[in-house]
């Protein structure tokens, strides 16, 4: 018995040390990738004057190059492709935690899907598995289910198919320097403008959803922090009925955006990409207004 | 208790360390603990079903007991039926009274009468097949008179809940497992060590080749419409995979954990897709309820003796009835029926046991036509598996009707290479030890620690690196 208990001991000591070796690849893994966004909020380094949050909509609609050389503030853009409101308020979240509170913060609004379980919007776990060698991503991996609670001692638990999901630069819309990605790429498909009304029910809102967005408000006011909620153009019909039940969710304090419906320009397909996002020469005039707005403001 | 959680991995040294340094030097404290740690372990899933296995424990205890004393053959045959009629009541109501219902009802209506029907809300306590077929073992052979009833309690409490087994096997009979209770147990070095390398890849079978099989299997089963017949079949194959790796995995976990605490289980697989034919396969797979029809149903009915229909008959009652035994689904029926088929003309034509030695035993490699008599088996394995694993029979048979279409010789859609190079050095492993009673057994056995180490951390890391996402255990629901 104490021979089985000594060599145990041995070898799970042994395999705790050399697993250790493992944290030589784990801190490599978010060099690889492509976006290195979270990585750098999570290393401090994202203290700016203006924070974007969005899904796509957010990343190639606003430019934030544009808007910090007609502000003046210093601009970065943090929305992810296909992420909800919950994975926004995180990136939020970590944002507040790790480096100092921006002054604005522009929440660009996915019109009418902010508060429903949208298949198309995620929380991006895949953004976060390259970065599981900081321990507070790894927490959160934890609490999603997505890592094994062991991965608090074990370097090798943190390790997994997706640790090393590097993203290839695109050919056509790589990032910016302020973290934007404007769609240059042009549409395969005609679109067409959708006009008539559209609907929207309160039924299908999730309240994860809803306490995600408002612990984003919360947040701000919290930290002093400005926030302004950006509706921009889709190529069809403004959904009013989402924009009054959005109204009923919000702060007093906080301002909203719309963009000019009334711009033919947004009824231009020229400057869309699909019927969800412009293309580089239509977030420009979308930036500009925002630029304008804040400005104004 | 999950094997594959945390709560596992802190109970069961508590328990290792408390049995052999605490209740040592009292075989019936050694017992009463694994009384109490067993049930701790089941409870941790449904506290309100301990009472069930408590009370069918009591009742083939003393109907056990009672049978020991009574001489009278018909008084003996009622307390035998009454432990057979509490015990599969038990199994009955909670795990086929709605199936009953429904297809009552369905008959009806196919003969123009309504019925309302009136199904229950009901939970199937986890492993109530197993257990109960373990403890029903105990009174036939007590009423048969090969074995002496225990008057002791403990013993006979331990021997029904024995936690490594419980839930999901193997269905150990009462013959070899509970003097296993009444012995003082030693610890032995080299079965402790060989418990942890069963386990270790037991492990490995469940996290590493059953997850990731089973997320593949899942998204193809769930849109199998979809899919080209290329994809359809590898999807059969890694649920054929998912399969055997999820329920062999927790065989090797139960039996290697048991070796742990100084007992023997019985072996359950012994590397069932290595089949010459389908007999062979059921020698094979799951042999502890292979051999527990063989024994308590199959021989009684008469066996392979007596005449050509009788045969046929016993034989199409086994495999119906463990079709039915793991679950209340025609699919489970419709796959018994068709290994039936399978396995029909191998007995007819005498040939059900010429393959009762692993394949290429002394060779490294297999003969062309052991290759092919392999491939044969494997591939109407596959087939059958396709019933178990479909929602309903009409699924299944959508399924096997797309796969055999001429999108089968198409490239797989779905075709994660890394599983299928992983599933290919499984096979490696499992050829290699397939004289064993796991691959891992002796493989490396011999080389020096430093190499015999360095490989069991790689399967720990691969482990950790290549597991899949957690899923229940299959077997769990039977």
């Amino acid at each position: 018995m104490k021979r089985f208990l000594k060599i145990g001991i041995l070898f799970f000591t042994l395999f705790f040390i050399l697993e250790k070796g493992t944290y030589y690849l784990l801190d490599k893994a978010p060099k690889r990738e492509y976006d290195k966004r979270l990585d750098l909020v999570l290393r401090g380094q994202m203290n700016k004057d203006l924070i974007v949050l969005g899904s796509s909509r957010g990343g190639s609609n606003i430019i934030a190059k544009q808007i910090q050389e007609k502000t003046g503030l210093e601009a970065y853009n943090l929305s992810y492709q296909g992420a909800n409101v919950i994975f926004q308020d995180f990136v939020f979240k970590t944002l507040l935690k790790f480096n100092k509170p921006p002054k604005k913060v522009v929440l660009a609004i996915d019109n009418p899907y902010e508060f429903k379980n949208e298949p198309s919007l995620q929380f991006r776990l895949d953004q976060l598995h390259p970065l599981s060698k900081y321990n507070y991503i790894n927490n959160a991996l934890i609490n999603h289910g997505e890592q094994n609670i062991l991965s608090k001692l074990f370097c090798l638990a943190r390790v997994s198919k997706l640790t090393f999901n590097k993203v290839k630069e695109p050919l056509l819309n790589p990032f910016e320097s302020c973290g934007s990605r404007p769609i240059i790429k042009k549409t395969k498909k005609d679109i067409i403008y959708k006009e008539g009304s559209l609907n929207y029910l309160i039924e299908d809102e999730s309240l994860k959803h809803l306490a995600a967005f408002k612990n984003i408000q919360t947040l701000c006011k919290a930290n002093n922090i400005e926030l302004i909620f950006l509706f921009s153009p889709n190529y069809h019909a403004f959904n009013s009925k989402f924009k009054n039940r959005f109204s009923e969710l919000l702060l007093p304090e906080n301002k909203i955006l719309i963009y000019d419906s009334l711009n033919p320009i947004y009824k231009n397909k020229d400057y869309f990409y699909d019927i969800s996002h412009l293309n580089k020469k239509g977030a420009k005039i979308f930036t500009l207004e925002i630029a304008d707005f804040i400005n104004a403001n | 208790m999950l094997f594959n959680s945390l709560d596992f991995a802190i109970f069961l040294p508590i328990v290792f360390i408390l049995y052999w340094f605490v209740a040592y030097k009292h075989l019936r404290f050694q017992n009463a603990l694994l009384v109490v740690a067993s049930y701790m372990f089941y409870g941790w899933w449904d506290y309100r079903f301990l009472a069930l296995i408590f009370f069918s424990s009591l009742v083939d205890y003393t109907i056990g007991l009672q049978l020991n004393v009574e001489q009278n053959k018909a008084k003996r045959k009622i307390l035998l039926w009454l432990s057979i009629l509490v015990n599969l009541g038990f199994l009955g109501f909670f795990k086929y009274y709605n199936f009953f219902v429904d297809n009552f009802v369905e008959a009806f209506t196919f003969f123009g009468t309504k019925i309302q029907p009136n199904t229950l809300d009901i939970i199937l306590p986890v492993g109530i097949s197993f257990y109960t077929f373990q403890t029903l073992s105990y009174t036939i052979d007590v009423y048969k008179q090969k074995l002496k009833p225990t008057n002791d309690i403990i013993s006979f409490l331990a021997f029904v809940s024995f936690f490594p087994q419980l839930v999901a096997g193997p269905i150990e009979r009462a013959t070899n497992l509970l003097p296993q209770f009444y012995k003082k147990r030693k610890f032995h070095y080299s079965q402790a060590v060989d418990g942890c390398r069963q386990i270790l890849w037991g492990f490995f079978k469940k996290m590493v080749i059953a997850d990731n099989c089973a997320e593949y299997a899942n998204i193809i089963f769930n849109n199998s419409e979809n899919y080209s017949g290329s994809t359809l079949a590898i999807g059969a194959i890694f649920f054929t995979f998912q399969i055997y790796g999820d329920f062999s995995g927790y065989s090797d976990i139960a039996i290697g954990t048991s070796r742990l605490f100084g007992f023997n289980l019985k072996q359950n697989f012994a590397f069932p897709y290595f089949s010459r034919d389908i007999a062979e396969f059921w020698r094979r797979w799951h042999i502890s309820l292979s051999t527990w029809f063989r024994d308590y149903l199959y021989i009684p009915l008469g066996g392979s003796r007596g005449g050509t229909w009788i045969k046929i008959r016993n034989v199409f009652i086994i495999f119906l009835v463990s079709g039915f035994w793991h679950g209340a689904n025609w699919t489970f029926i419709v796959w018994g029926f068709l290994n039936a088929l399978y396995f029909l003309p191998l007995l007819l034509f005498n040939k059900n046991r010429v393959n009762m030695v692993i394949v290429a035993q002394e060779k490294k490699l297999p003969s062309i036509i052991e290759l092919f008599q392999i491939a044969i088996t494997f591939g109407l394995t596959v087939l059958a598996w396709v019933f178990f694993r479909a929602e309903t029979i009409t699924h299944a048979l959508s399924f096997i009707k797309n796969m055999f279409t001429v999108t089968l010789l198409k490239l797989p859609v779905v075709r994660p290479s890394y599983l299928i190079i992983l599933l290919l050095l499984f096979i490696l492993v499992e050829w290699l030890g397939r004289n064993q009673k796991y691959a891992l057994e002796c493989l490396f056995l011999k080389s020096s620690r430093f190499i015999k180490w360095g490989f069991y951390m790689l399967i720990m890391a691969c482990i950790f690196i290549l597991r899949g996402k957690e899923q229940v255990f299959i077997y769990f629901q039977f």
